[in-house]
Order: structure tokens, then C-alpha cells, then sequence
């Protein structure tokens, strides 16, 4: 199709010029699919026919009474008469497409006014059903949060063990050789009886329980299949840390794993040229973590205003994906994952922890952490990094006989999202969306560059020493919004005062614990002052 | 041999067939339901074995066998931990605790007692 074939206004947008509603247009074509006349509709709106053609050729503007009288005489909603309706469905299906879905099916969204535009009502229908999708998609999710980590559920587990270790022991005790008194065989017999009832009631609880949720299986999306393959492996990977100390040699050569020594390497060992932009220059789409690599062209490119720690890491990566690319692939090619995103998500996190592993070595880093009671401002000094950078190498101390406090790891930006994630082992956090507005991860952001820590409790009375700050990249210039994301660490209550951020705390009390959730959809807790929305399943 | 037994455990039936069992090999028992109750116990009853549940009210039993080995006097009372939840976290927790031994549910009753026998022989070992 070409654009000669879409309507006036819809090229004007197209092409960015100032957007004029083709109100004229619409009533024209309304008018003659309802078969009237020009002159007629004039005369019900009581005005001359000469100006309703002014109108009608948008030459006129138009609002207020007549608007509205038009609109009933038409039989049509102000929106739709407005073009405002159509509006709304540009802009959400340009949204959609611009999602990964619908980007991997190639589908453009520069073409989404020419669909709506050509097949208005298909475009309605295909909004409507990517609507369903996103809902049906959530429902799944925290469907199978639910199902994995609801305390109901376990609750039910555990009583019906609970019920049959009663019922085996009482069978095994009244079916033995060993002599048993009569008050005690009575005793015993009634209470095989009590159990058997109380197993029979929990079954029937677990029944229930399915019958409301509807019973739905784990779809398991990339997001989570990378998170179980890192828990399965505890955040862990030696055949990493191998490849990382094999790298450190190689930059080390020539004295110490500097950022010349990594910037060297990249030139001189794989041909890589680095240069450094002003934001104000730069074409900042395809930047992260303010820096972009052209794989073609093997160039790596900084923003000026990159922090030397964030210069360095990024060095690092480059580096790692280079050097340790077979040890890297055979990790991924080891987690099975189905989904093809799900690859790509590990690959990406399994290169930066070869680059951590390779800037924080794993015996001195352990060493120095185990030292300074894993205080996070201490080993920034010792090892240059950034809190996050710091942060993320600590959750990866779980070598075998060398293991460091076992932490989770989240980072969240100011809207609440969740942008980054390493699962620790029995922390509830939603697959998707947002966390609890009790978390110390939100909290952080009221009081930037400062250590926020919070001991909680889920409502499965699991407890977590929670320790959030504030992370930023400095602005280029005067008007640019900074960066600011929040990290925040997680351990067990039960391992907080190995940790520096225990001190003066009372861990052991129940009673200063913050009641906290997974966050408001998969939340159990009912009376919360803090509940934004319902949760998805009803109790 | 050790003899005097401390049995932590909010289940009703749980707590009394354990008290059954170990009472007819001689042990002498005592029981608890609450985490919070049981380092008062175990020095009023002067106990030499501690049975912990897992899922006590108050304080769980990682908490109390935490306790347990932060103190001077009772660090080395051999804890023997019995627990629904057999995953292999909690299973690391409980090691990483310092457990002595850990029995998933449900149990058999010899398994129990065997266990408890071990532990009642190989006894307290304090540092040298």
C-alpha cells in the first residue's frame, strides 16, 4: 500500500506535522452512509448549508453544543466523532508492538495508523485480544507463584506429613513386638482414629484449594527459567570462575588487571577499538548501562559522563564474552532452557558474572567480605566497584567450604518495577510487575545514598534481612533527568549477624519485624493499610 | 550415654508418640511446644539430647538451634532435627546451623531411634 492511500490527517501524523482531527471527514462520511443530504442535516441543526459544508471541508473549527448536537443527529460517541477513540487505539497497539511479541513476528508499529486507518474494526479486535493476552498472562503468572510459594497450600502439606507421621508411628508402635500397656493400645488406637480423620480434612483442604485457584500448571516463562537454573545452581558456577582466573592471568601479563590492561587486551587480542561520546551527540537508543557495543564494526562506544566503574565492568564483559564465549555457551547449553528469550537472558547473565568473577576474585573477595562483615561501603573502597557491582559479586559466594552469606538480589526503579533479579531460595518475589511498598527497595528512594535496612516477615512467617540503597549515573548536563535505580540485598534472618547491617538490630523478635508480602496481587495478608490492589485469587 | 531427652514440637500427637517411644528405650523426656520455651527447659531438665521441630511457634527451630550453638555452655548439645519440609535449602540451613542429624517426616520409628541412640553414645564432645 502506498501512503497516498491513507487518509490526509493520518499522513500528517505520520510525517509529524501539527495533528488536525478530521472532524469535517467523519461527519461527511457518516452523513452519507445514513443517507442524508446536506441541506437536510443542516436544517435539523438549524444552520445554513454553506456553513455545514465549511464544516464538513474542516474549514470550519467546531466544539460545544453543536458538537454534541451533531453527534446525536449522527447517531455517534463524541470520541469517536473527535477521533479520539482512534487515537487511544493507535497508541495502544503502537505500544503493544513495540512489545516483544509482536517485534519478533516483525510486525512494525509505523504501520499501526495505516491499520486502523484501513481496518478499524480489526484493529479494535486485535487490541481487544492483546488486552486478554496480558490479562490472561498475569492471572497465569500469579497463578503459579501462587502455586509454588502460597503459605495455604504449604500449610495443608505439611499438616497432612504431619497427619501421616502420627498414623505411621502410632501403626508401627500398636503393630510391633514390644509390649505396650492396654491404657496405652487404647490410647493409641483413638488417636489412629484422630489422625486419619485430621488427614482426611487437610486432602480435602488441598481440594478446595485447587478447585479455587483452578488448578493451573506452571507455564514457566524465560524470566523463570533462568531464575530456577540460577537457583539450582545457587548463583554459583565454578566452570566460571575458572574461565575468570584464566582471564585475570591473561590481563595480568603484563602487571595488574587495570583499566589499560582490559582497554589493551580489547584492542590488541580482538581488534576492538573503544571511544568515548557526548550524550548531547549521541544516538542514545541502542546505549546501556551507558555504553554501546557494535558488534560489526567491533567498536565500543562510552558516554563521557560512564562512571570509571561502569567503564571498567562493561570492559570486562566485552572481555569475558570474548575470552570465556565456550564456557559461557556450555553453561546456557547446560540449563535446557525451552524458550529461545530464556538464552539470551542467560547468556547476558552468565557473562557478567565471568566479568565480575574475573575484577573480584573469589578467595580475596570472599576473604576481605567475611572480614568487614560483608559491608558493602568497605569492599567499594578495597575494590573500586559499585555498590551494585559489589552487591551482585556477593550473591555469587557459595563455593563449597568457602560459602559467603547466601543473598538474593533485586533492583527496582522509581516506578516500582523490578528490573533486575537474583532468586534466593525461599523469597517470594512476583515473576512479574511490582513488589511490596513495604520492601527496603522503595524505601531507598526517600532516602537516596544511604543504606536502608529492614528485617521482615512474609506471611509464611519466613524472615529476611533486607538492605536497600539507591544507585545513580550521574546526568551529562543541567537538563538531564539523572538515573536513579534502587538495589537491595536479601538474606535470612537467620544468617543477619554474620552481616554488619544486623548491628543494633533485634533480629530475633517477631514483634519488630515488618509485615510484609511478595507484594499486593499474591499478598495474603488481609487489613493491610498498604494494599494498592486485590489479590488475584480470593481466598 | 545421655538419657535425659528434650522434645521440642507443637504437634499434640507428634510430641507424645516421640515422648512413647523414647520413654519405653529408657529415655527420660521432657516436651515443649513454643521456640521460646525451649533454652529454659533444656537448662531446667538439664537435658543431654534436643528433638526440634522445625514449624515451632515464636522462634523456629533454626532460630533455636542457632541459639543453641551461640551458647557457651549448651553449643555442643547434640540436636537432632525433625522436619516436613525435607528440601535440600532447608536440609543446608539445618547443616549449615550445625545439626547433628536431621530426619525428614514421615518418619519410622526405629530410624528415630536409632538416631537418637547415636547420639545418646557418641554424646557431648566439648573442645578439648
Amino acid at each position: 500500500m502506498s501512503i497516498v492511500d491513507i487518509p490526509r490527517w493520518l499522513q500528517a501524523e505520520r510525517s509529524g506535522m501539527a495533528i488536525s482531527v478530521p472532524i469535517g471527514f467523519r461527519i461527511k462520511e457518516r452523513r452519507r452512509a445514513l443517507g442524508m443530504t446536506q441541506a437536510g442535516m443542516a436544517r435539523d441543526l438549524n444552520i445554513s448549508a454553506s456553513y455545514l459544508n465549511l464544516i464538513e471541508a474542516n474549514k470550519r473549527p467546531i466544539g460545544g453544543r453543536l458538537l454534541q448536537q451533531i453527534a446525536r443527529l449522527l447517531d455517534l460517541d463524541l470520541d469517536a466523532l473527535t477521533g479520539e477513540s482512534e487515537r487511544r487505539l493507535i497508541a495502544d497497539l503502537a505500544e503493544a508492538a513495540g512489545g516483544p511479541g509482536f517485534r519478533q513476528l516483525g510486525a512494525n508499529p509505523d504501520k499501526v495508523p495505516e491499520l486502523v486507518a484501513r481496518f478499524p474494526a480489526w484493529a479494535a479486535a486485535l487490541r481487544a485480544l492483546v488486552r486478554t493476552t496480558f490479562m490472561q498472562a498475569e492471572t497465569i503468572a500469579a497463578l503459579s507463584d501462587r502455586l509454588s510459594r502460597d503459605p495455604a497450600l504449604s500449610d495443608a502439606l505439611y499438616g497432612i506429613i504431619t497427619h501421616a507421621t502420627a498414623i505411621r508411628s502410632t501403626v508401627e508402635i500398636l503393630g510391633g513386638s514390644a509390649a505396650v500397656s492396654p491404657a496405652a493400645r487404647d490410647r493409641f488406637e483413638a488417636m489412629v482414629g484422630e489422625e486419619a480423620a485430621r488427614l482426611a480434612e487437610a486432602a480435602q483442604a488441598i481440594v478446595r484449594h485447587f478447585e479455587r485457584a483452578s488448578g493451573q500448571s506452571r507455564p514457566g516463562s524465560p524470566v523463570e527459567e533462568v531464575d530456577d537454573y540460577l537457583i539450582a545452581n545457587q548463583n554459583y558456577f565454578p566452570v566460571l570462575e575458572e574461565a575468570a582466573g584464566a582471564l585475570r592471568r591473561e590481563l595480568t601479563k603484563n602487571g595488574s588487571a587495570t583499566d589499560a590492561a582490559l582497554a589493551d587486551y580489547l584492542r590488541i587480542r580482538h581488534g576492538m577499538t573503544i571511544s568515548f561520546q557526548s550524550p548531547s551527540h549521541a544516538a542514545l537508543g541502542p546505549f546501556r548501562n551507558q555504553s554501546h557495543f557494535d558488534p560489526h564494526r567491533r567498536h565500543l562506544v562510552f558516554l563521557d559522563n560512564a562512571a570509571p566503574s561502569t567503564r571498567r565492568f562493561e570492559m570486562a564483559r566485552r572481555a569475558a564474552a570474548l575470552f570465556g564465549a565456550e564456557a559461557v555457551e556450555a553453561q546456557v547449553a547446560h540449563g535446557s532452557f525451552i524458550h529461545e528469550a530464556a538464552h539470551e537472558r542467560a547468556r547476558h547473565a552468565l557473562s557478567a558474572y565471568l566479568a565480575g568473577a574475573c575484577l573480584f576474585p573469589y578467595d580475596g573477595f570472599y576473604a576481605d567480605a567475611e572480614r568487614c562483615r560483608y559491608d558493602i561501603e568497605q569492599m567499594r573502597q578495597r575494590y573500586a566497584g559499585s555498590f551494585e557491582q559489589i552487591a551482585h559479586r556477593l550473591v555469587t559466594l557459595r563455593r563449597p567450604r568457602a560459602e559467603g552469606v547466601p543473598f538474593g538480589f533485586l533492583r527496582a526503579d522509581p516506578a516500582g518495577f523490578l528490573t533486575k533479579r537474583f532468586p534466593l531460595a525461599g523469597l517470594p518475589i512476583p515473576r512479574i510487575g511490582t513488589g511490596c511498598p513495604l520492601w527496603a527497595v522503595y524505601e531507598a528512594f526517600q532516602s537516596p545514598d544511604r543504606i536502608v535496612r529492614q528485617v521482615v516477615e512474609f506471611p509464611d512467617r519466613a524472615r529476611f534481612l533486607f538492605i536497600a540503597r539507591t544507585v545513580t549515573k550521574d546526568p551529562s548536563r543541567f537538563h538531564e533527568t539523572p538515573f536513579l535505580r534502587a538495589v537491595m540485598l536479601v538474606c535470612d534472618a537467620i544468617h543477619a549477624d554474620r552481616t554488619v547491617y544486623a548491628d543494633g538490630l533485634d533480629i530475633s523478635s517477631r514483634q519488630m519485624s515488618v509485615p510484609v508480602g511478595p507484594g499486593c496481587r499474591l499478598c495474603t495478608r488481609t487489613g493491610c493499610l498498604h494494599r494498592a490492589e486485590d489479590a488475584i485469587l480470593a481466598r | 550415654v545421655a538419657r535425659r531427652i528434650l522434645i521440642a514440637e507443637d504437634e499434640p500427637s507428634i510430641s507424645e508418640l516421640l515422648q512413647f517411644l523414647l520413654q519405653r528405650e529408657g529415655y527420660e523426656t521432657r516436651a515443649v511446644s513454643d521456640g521460646r520455651a525451649v533454652l529454659d527447659a533444656i537448662r531446667e531438665h538439664a537435658s543431654e539430647i534436643l528433638v526440634l521441630d522445625v514449624m515451632l511457634p515464636s522462634y523456629t527451630g533454626y532460630e533455636v538451634l542457632k541459639t543453641v550453638r551461640a551458647d557457651v555452655v549448651l553449643r555442643h548439645l547434640p540436636v537432632l532435627m525433625l522436619t516436613a519440609r525435607g528440601q535440600e535449602n532447608d536440609r543446608r540451613l539445618a547443616e549449615e546451623l550445625g545439626v547433628n542429624a536431621f530426619i525428614t517426616k514421615p518418619f519410622a520409628n526405629a530410624e528415630v531411634i536409632e538416631c537418637v541412640s547415636r547420639l545418646a553414645r557418641d554424646g557431648v564432645q566439648p573442645d578439648g
